[in-house]
């Protein structure tokens, strides 16, 4: 559970963070409001209820205390424009509307820091005075032009300490040594220097946790994607054993437990909704997300949707109607399996005995030397593997275990099953030693039945069908490409490309520095949206998620030379595009022959015409297309595969010969999008739609209609074939109509 | 049921957006596979009789027919929903169901379709009774023409497996010239082409007599086509279809055939097909197979009981609008993200824009490192293999065959940036060199090729929970401890996952094949990944006796300097078990009943008015469960014995401990 938080922003509104300085193109306040929103917003996407946050602004037109001091004198030019409250996104929209640069300069920071305060001790001391535990945040963002007045400043800064307040002051345009940042024309704005003398010995006095800067460096900072932090929760605790301590002597038993050490961090899934229908067609107020948008894709607007409910209903085939189905009730079904195409049924009480009986535990079957053991294997995430809690005994053991495995170069295979009844898994344990840390790491191993055992030709020789073996082919490296491939291997080695703080040499891109880019994008972007509803263009992803997508330009450079004699000796081409069209194909050619390489057509005497054979029909129809290119004739073997399409239909018991039909459309729509003939194909399955769902087909054939449109066996558009003049949106249309 | 396999083919369509790669759609490549067995004089010849036990006792039918019943069983646990079926041929009989005797001499014994338990039992029967298996297994005097079966094949997949994009014929025979006329084998290319043609393999398992070598260029060469349908870009590997069976071999017939029956077992084919980037500019193609991938049992579904023949449901789901309960149809779905209370959503243009704005699909590689620099903590996922493609860039297979080779040789791995398929999250992967290996007789055992193993980002690393104070133990115990590692290597020192059949996955479908055939249920499940305990007795038991020593000396030694006092921990259980089964020969004991007593010891121990006596706390202690005693308990226990009683529960068990010591207790 996190820690409860209340967190104050402090706004300064003052006219001059209304100006564009330093040529940046959006006006301070904007500027600073990208750091504001981004953090308001990463609290909102938490959705804790315990994260509260307050906004005041200071130099602002109007003068609105929130009720939280009684008198206003000193306090002029001060707005609270949110109490604290856990914000949600219409309080995000309504505070957009309420940030704007003011009329004013007057306005006291340091008093807007004292009603902050008051707004803190509000909410985090109960109505006895005690305090409550709650992380207490204040973060204020000025250009510190406006007049501060400095009595009792100290005495600010001691409260701060006694309240354990943490306050992060952020200038705009402040100087900043440990970020390299000194404002140069400073002199022309003399107070802003006084100030920041001031405030920065003010924060200074606040205590350890209270922070100064620059702007400009926590804006950099955002990129920097935040790491979600989990509560480590044990999946197994029990005890690692060697032998069996019910029937042997000597066994060892230790007691561990088990918390995960990887586990994939998922981005946030988009949830279904549907446009809310008593709302009326009419796009929704202020929120309307995409302006550009219309029509059937008119994104829907917040507020504007419905959850969306899933509802199953179950069929079985009608025994006193076979080919039909029947819609059964849930409460006549019971749990079973299926074995191939048996139903077995397993009542409640029998439920357990398909489950092997197991009982909770964590046993070694043996060793195998790292060296040997294939890196591949692995197939889950892991865990770690540490001693029970307080247990010195136990700790003592495992380190000797630990240890023990890490001298001998050894890994251990062992048999976990986590709870009493879970089918047993088998992991590898790893020893893991580090300055800081001395565990077992586990993964899951793979069982006989999940290794899949293809065969693939080797890679570094050549067989032939007779079983020859052959060294020199053009699927084998020559020395001069494996030496060229060796070269570059090596130049372009990351293992020390990087550079720590200090300068030294390090690993490039080690797991600490690369962050999901999918994950923090989609975070990224909500987070955008929900204070950019009205913007078109969505932004690039930061520069951080996509640095390592590539190669480092500077190691390219490097290895310039290696690359291009590794280009040169690989010699790579690309595959041209298929000919197609009935004219281009060269006949024959392509072809697919046997192993011998046999001609079956010279066998068959090339003959020109190929009469369709209903009961071999695909393949005489794809015979007749390869031997010829005569238009008319691809037309008669079309018409003859229509026919027999047709007839498949109509002469199906029930559903019994649709699957055939199905088969043969496919086999024609793909053939003649091959030959470029789509409007062959599209004229026919106009025809035979209209034949299918009209009745024409001897009965009610719309199931037959189904199939085709879910297998998208439609109008071939021009998309998939150029010679078509099919739209794309007319060959989704076709599936609609009915 | 059967209707809804049938429609397995549906179009490209552009997928939604999809977390992972999606390995279902992997699975459903849907497979059909027709045994067509060859029943002649020759076929059915047995082996010499022999003393030895490990003989071969089949003949190459039988052998046939036992493997096919193998792989029926086995593709019902991998692939529950493709299809099987069994054609004799040569047969003195003919049948093709229902009477049905269109093709001469050829004998449908299972008809094409989702295996059924029947399907299982039938097949086990016909080699269980002799009697009906010489009736059955009669050659018949004119034997079927080869052209005749090819048809047959094609007529069964067409019928019965029509939208099946995989189809495959196994053609077990060991007749490599199976016609008289030169007219004949031309009728049979032909027919071997037009099952090509219609989308069907023939996978060739040839028998070689010990006075005769099958040679397939006689004649199979011009029926068989070098790649499939479904993977049409990868070369087969030859090595699988040319080994001849050899019958009198120290192998026995059946182990080899099953053997090249199952590295078929299922159709291979790519999860994808991508660019790999080497360099700028310098692109070569690659596939992606998945080689591991953890088989589950199938999930429970609804069977209805209310008609005479048990049925299972088939579920359908419809959506409904939760404000109106209006039927929504799917196109009217939109998606969006929940957030302050509210929904943020975005138009389809743009979520496309946000999943794609990482680039195209692609294995680009970053940099090199050493393979020191993949711990095993890293790991989150399975690997894919990864293997060339010359389909779209010629000179794939040279270029990764010389990256293979020099990272196997330099032991290092390719740092990637890896977009499995357009709308896929974008990972970062180390490509590591596998060794291509083979097994004693020279059939492959792990394909050459990479392996592309997924890496954490920083989001995926955990913390590891802090344990508090950090007890070390001195070299003279890990010394010890480590003779008990290497007292207990496995077999040539590898994990060999063949060894370890999945004992959840096998008990569940041995239980499931009991109950649909009605038969008695096993009461012990074969589960080879229990520990060899007495092995494990015999070996390490006198090591673990020493360490036992040196541990208490040094656990007594490390707690004194702690100012700390520590709860207990159990490093060896109490000899009170000691019917141990020394002399016992078999390795399988029975520990869980017993297991779960002890467990309850405990527990009643404290229940009891007296408490516990001396003996017992000491026992309790040496099996480490002291800590599982109440503090109210631990107290009493302590009162009664004139001990103090104030301090947190660690500091009173360390009180217990102490006084047992006193006690002699040990």
């Amino acid at each position: 559970m996190a820690q409860k938080e209340a967190t104050v922003y402090i706004l300064d509104l003052g006219r001059s963070m209304g100006e564009k300085d330093y040529g940046r193109s959006k006006t301070n306040l904007d500027w600073a409001m990208d750091y504001v929103w981004d953090k308001i917003t990463t609290t909102v996407s938490t959705g804790r209820k315990t994260a509260l946050m307050g906004v005041i602004g200071f130099r602002t037109d109007e003068t609105d205390l929130g009720g939280l001091v009684d008198e206003e004198d000193g306090y002029s030019n001060i707005r609270c424009f949110s109490p604290l409250k856990q914000f949600l996104l219409p309080d995000i929209r309504e505070l957009q509307q309420q940030i704007r640069p003011s009329g004013t300069n007057n306005g006291d920071v340091l008093s807007a820091l004292a009603i902050a305060v008051q707004m803190i001790k509000t909410q985090t001391y109960n109505a006895k005075g005690m305090k409550l535990k709650y992380d207490r945040k204040i973060i204020i963002v000025t250009n510190g032009t406006g007049h501060m007045d400095t009595d009792g400043i100290d005495d600010m800064a001691a409260a701060f300490k006694e309240d354990e307040i943490e306050l992060t002051l952020l200038g705009v345009d402040f100087d900043d040594p440990d970020y390299g940042y000194k404002e140069e024309d400073k002199d022309l704005k003399k107070t802003q220097t006084e100030n920041e003398e001031i405030l920065k010995q003010f924060v200074e006095d606040c205590g350890d946790k209270a922070m100064y800067g620059t702007l400009a460096a926590a804006i950099d900072q955002l990129d920097i994607p935040r790491i979600k932090k989990t509560t480590p929760v044990a999946s197994y605790k029990g005890s690692l054993t060697l032998g069996d301590n019910e029937n042997f002597d000597m066994t060892l038993t230790i007691d561990i437990e088990r918390y995960p050490c990887t586990a994939i961090a998922k981005p946030p899934t988009a949830s279904s909704f549907v446009v809310r229908t008593d709302l009326g067609a009419g796009p929704g107020p202020s929120t309307q997300s995409s302006a550009t948008i219309t029509g059937e894709d008119h994104a829907p607007t917040d507020g504007n949707l419905s959850a969306v409910r899933n509802q199953r209903v179950y069929q079985v085939e009608n025994p006193a109607d076979p080919g039909t189905k029947m819609n059964v009730e849930l409460e006549d079904l019971e749990r079973g399996f299926e074995y191939g195409r048996t139903a077995v049924h397993i009542s409640e009480s029998d439920a357990n005995i398909v489950k092997i009986e197991t009982s909770a535990s964590l046993e070694l079957i043996g060793f195998v030397p790292e060296e040997k053991f294939d890196r591949y294997l692995p197939m889950s995430k892991t865990n770690f593997i540490v001693p029970q809690k307080a247990n010195g005994q136990a700790q003592l053991a495992l380190s000797s275990f630990i240890h023990a495995l890490y001298e001998a170069g050894c890994f251990a295979i062992a048999r976990l099953v986590t709870k009493d009844l879970k089918p047993p898994i088998l992991v590898l344990l790893v020893p893991r030693i580090e300055p800081d840390l001395e565990a077992l790491i586990d993964v899951e191993l793979p069982f006989e039945e999940d290794m899949r055992r293809y065969k693939f030709p080797p890679l570094d020789k050549k067989l032939t069908i007779s079983g020859k073996e052959i060294k020199q082919h053009r699927d084998i490296p020559n020395e001069e490409l494996m030496q060229a491939m060796s070269d570059y291997v090596d130049a372009m080695d990351i293992s020390e490309f990087g550079r720590d703080e200090g300068g030294e040499k390090t690993e490039y891109m080690p797991f600490s520095e690369v962050y999901s880019p999918l994950l923090h994008r989609i975070n990224h972007i909500i987070r955008w949206r929900a204070t950019h509803p009205f913007d078109t263009e969505l932004p690039p992803p930061p520069q951080i998620l996509t640095k390592y997508s590539a190669p480092p330009g500077e190691l390219l450079s490097q290895a310039e030379t290696q690359f291009q004699a590794l280009k040169k000796a690989g010699d790579v081409k690309k595959v041209p595009p298929k000919e197609k069209g009935r004219f281009k194909r060269s006949r024959g050619a392509d072809r697919e022959k046997p192993l011998s390489g046999l001609d079956v057509d010279a066998l068959l005497g090339n003959p020109k015409r190929i009469k369709i054979d209903a009961g071999n029909l695909v393949p005489t129809f794809k015979q007749a297309l390869a031997a010829t290119d005569d238009l008319e004739a691809i037309q008669s073997a079309a018409d003859e595969m229509a026919s027999n399409i047709k007839s498949l239909i109509s002469s199906s018991i029930g559903e019994s010969g649709y699957g055939r039909a199905l088969e043969a459309i496919r086999v024609m729509r793909e053939e003649l999008t091959e030959l470029e003939e789509p409007e062959i194909f599209n004229k026919f399955i106009r025809e035979l739609k209209a034949d299918v769902i009209g009745g024409k087909l001897k009965g009610d054939r719309r199931e037959m209609w189904w199939r085709i449109r879910g297998s998208k066996y439609g109008l071939i558009d021009r998309k998939r074939c150029f010679a078509s003049d099919v739209t794309e949106d007319e060959a989704a249309e076709f599936y609609k109509a009915t | 049921m059967a209707d809804s396999t049938f429609d397995n083919r549906p179009g490209e369509e552009e997928e939604d957006e999809e977390e992972e790669i999606d390995d279902s759609s992997y699975k459903t490549i849907k497979d059909a596979v027709l045994f067509a067995i060859d029943v002649s004089a020759t076929m059915l010849e047995r082996p010499p009789k022999s003393e030895d036990k490990k003989a071969d006792r089949d003949s190459p039918t039988s052998a046939a027919l036992k493997c096919a019943y193998q792989l029926m069983q086995q593709r019902i646990i991998s692939n529950p929903k493709d299809m099987m079926g069994i054609l004799l041929f040569g047969t003195e009989k003919t049948d093709l169901g229902d009477g049905d005797t269109t093709f001469q001499n050829c004998y449908l014994l299972s008809d094409l379709d989702v295996p059924s338990a029947q399907d299982v039992k039938r097949l086990r029967d016909l080699f269980e009774n002799e009697d009906e298996a010489a009736q059955l297994l009669k050659p018949a005097d004119e034997p079927a023409t080869i052209a005749t079966v090819l048809f047959c094949a094609n007529q069964i997949f067409t019928t019965k497996a029509p939208n099946f994009s995989s189809r495959r014929l196994f053609l077990v025979t060991d007749n490599d010239y199976p016609v008289k006329v030169k007219q004949d084998k031309d009728t049979a290319v032909t027919r071997a082409r037009d099952l090509y043609d219609l989308g069907c393999t023939i996978d060739l398992f040839p028998i070689s007599r010990s006075d005769h070598t099958f040679d397939r260029s006689k004649f199979y060469d011009d029926l068989v086509y070098p790649s499939s349908p479904s993977d049409p870009d990868t070369p087969i590997a030859y090595a699988s279809t040319t080994k001849n069976v050899k019958s009198g071999d120290g192998i026995t017939l059946l182990k080899q055939l099953l053997s090249s029956i199952n590295s078929k077992a299922a159709p291979r084919r790519a999860l994808f097909s991508l660019p790999f980037e080497l360099g700028p500019d310098l692109r070569i193609g690659v596939k992606g197979f998945i080689l591991i991938k953890r088989q589950e049992h199938v999930k429970s579904c609804y069977v209805w009981v209310g008609g005479e023949k048990i049925q299972i449901a088939t579920g359908a789901t419809t959506h409904m609008a939760d404000d109106t309960a209006r039927v929504v149809e799917k196109f009217e779905l939109r998606k969006a993200y929940k957030f302050g209370g509210d929904t943020i959503t975005f138009s389809t243009e743009e979520f496309q824009q946000i999943r794609q704005c990482f680039g195209d699909p692609i294995i680009r590689i970053v940099g090199f490192k050493p393979l020191s620099m993949l711990p095993i903590w890293a790991n989150v996922n399975k690997a894919t293999f990864i293997y060339p493609s010359e389909s779209d860039f010629i000179g794939s297979t040279r270029v990764f065959s010389a990256l293979q080779q020099k990272l196997l040789k330099s032991k290092k791995m390719a740092i990637v940036w890896f977009i499995p398929r357009r709308n896929a999250a974008p990972s970062i992967a180390a490509l590591i060199p596998g060794e291509e290996r083979y097994d004693e007789n020279g059939d492959q055992t792990m394909p050459p090729g990479l392996w592309l193993v997924p890496l954490p980002f920083a989001d995926d690393i955990r913390q590891c929970p802090d344990q508090g104070e950090n007890l070390k133990a001195s070299e003279g115990l890990v010394d010890i401890m480590r003779k008990v590692v290497e007292q207990l290597q496995l077999p040539k020192g590898v994990y060999d996952p063949s060894k370890y059949p999945n004992p959840d996955l096998q008990w569940f479908y041995r239980i499931l094949q009991a109950m649909a055939l009605e038969e008695e249920v096993p009461d012990k499940p074969d589960d080879k990944t229990v520990p060899k305990y007495k092995q494990i007795d015999k070996r390490t038991g006198h090591i673990l006796e020493e360490f036992s020593g040196a541990f208490d000396e040094e656990w007594r030694q490390q707690s004194k300097t702690k100012s700390k006092p520590i709860s207990t921990g159990r490093k060896r259980t109490a000899p009170a078990a000691s019917a141990a089964a020394d002399d016992d020969d078999e390795d399988d004991v029975k520990p869980k009943k017993r297991a779960k007593k002890v467990k309850a010891e405990p527990a009643s121990q404290a229940n009891g008015d007296d408490g516990m006596t001396d003996q017992e706390m000491a026992d309790l202690n040496d099996q480490g469960k002291i800590s599982s005693l109440k503090v109210d308990e631990i107290k009493k226990w302590l009162k009664a014995r004139g001990e103090a009683v104030t301090g947190k529960k660690p500091e009173l068990i360390f009180k217990i401990q102490a006084y047992l010591d006193d006690k002699g207790f040990k």
